[in-house]
């Protein structure tokens, strides 16, 4: 299975390759999908005890909005 | 006129004679190219003229010229031009890449050596602003390597770019992962500042996910000192505008602080939080003295 490639851009000779992810880089990669899956985990933890506490309220987040303003 | 061998009882003509004058006088037409070009023996004494919109080089390779040989170039484009040791040896004191209206010339010591003179026009000792490269943004990480430390300041401009999948831009230097990066930013219509990123192996640059495939985004970035390799922290102001998935328009400002304090920059890198490719883009990169 290939991996992602990545532009590299010599600036200092102007060459400009475009190749697969080495080890480190795939390794970095991977580490970053990581973190972006826990962050859409929490995002959605979040939203979901948020519509609970609303139920449990009885009101709607517009409701909400206007009672902390 | 290019280097001509004269035969003994040869007569030369006044056209020929005026054309010498000129060369003598660093004058006379140049051989125009728009395109990258492998110089050949017949440019020994003559001058090249590049003019195009994109990055070119002008390679240079051995045998083909004499000890004492010179080639004189201009770049008359706004893209780069850049002379490249093909399989010669070329040394210069300065950049080999040539701005738009920058000149210099190859000096071959040998018949696989030159020296490039650059112009002074392109070593200016404060003030000046350089183009160093331009990029076309593709692939899941684009990075800018070897970046010369001849400079005071970096300004990168990365224009109408945009993920291939609703995402984040976000950066990192020197390649380098850890508690390296801290970044802190905020975005319009939001009265927090947002630190998501805190002392990580890359900093976020905008809370809003781009839309895919728009090319209204533009992101501007300053970094001052760069090539310092004192106990200062490495800092850069930023600013990003765009549309969200929402098709609304969007902007953040910020910082990002590079936590390597004794670390030259030699290397910028881009990508997306999801992990998905650049679907467009051109990085700019400029050089500040």
């Amino acid at each position: 299975m290939s991996r992602p490639t990545i532009r590299i851009h010599n600036v200092t000779t102007n060459e400009v390759f475009d190749r697969e992810m080495d080890d480190a880089e795939f390794e970095a990669y991977q580490d970053r999908q990581k973190q972006y899956l826990m962050e859409q985990a929490e995002t959605k933890a979040k939203a979901s005890a948020k519509a609970d506490l609303l139920k449990k309220l009885g009101i709607t987040a517009e409701e909400a909005v206007l009672l902390l303003s | 006129m290019a280097k001509q061998t004269f035969t003994t009882g040869q007569v030369l003509t006044a056209a020929q004679m005026t054309s010498l004058q000129q060369t003598a006088m660093c004058g006379g037409a140049a051989s125009a190219k728009t395109a990258s070009y492998t110089l050949v023996a017949a440019d020994a004494g003559g001058a090249i003229s590049m003019n195009s919109a994109t990055s070119t080089t002008i390679t240079v390779n051995t045998a083909l010229f004499a000890a004492g040989d010179t080639v004189f170039i201009t770049n008359l484009g706004a893209g780069i031009c850049t002379i490249t040791a093909g399989t010669a040896t070329v040394n210069s004191s300065a950049s080999l890449a040539l701005a738009q209206y920058e000149s210099g010339f190859l000096d071959f010591t040998t018949t696989s050596a030159a020296i490039f003179v650059k112009g002074s026009g392109a070593a200016a000792a404060s003030g000046g602003m350089t183009l160093i490269s331009t990029t076309a943004c593709t692939g899941t990480s684009v990075v800018l390597s070897s970046i010369p430390g001849t400079y005071t300041n970096l300004q990168v401009i990365i224009d109408n770019f945009a993920p291939s999948a609703a995402a984040k831009l976000e950066a990192r230097y020197n390649g380098q992962g850890g508690t390296t990066h801290q970044s802190a930013y905020f975005s319009l219509g939001s009265t927090t500042f947002l630190n998501p990123t805190s002392k990580t192996s890359q900093a976020r640059l905008t809370d809003a996910n781009l839309r895919a495939s728009n090319n209204e985004t533009r992101l501007f970035m300053n970094i001052p000192y760069y090539s310092s390799t004192d106990n200062q922290k490495k800092l850069t102001q930023f600013q990003l505008a765009g549309q969200n998935t929402s098709n609304q328009d969007t902007q953040s400002m910020g910082y990002i602080m590079y936590q390597q304090n004794n670390t030259a920059i030699t290397q910028l890198e881009f990508f997306w939080d999801t992990g998905t490719t650049f679907a467009s883009g051109t990085a700019y990169l400029w050089g500040i003295k």
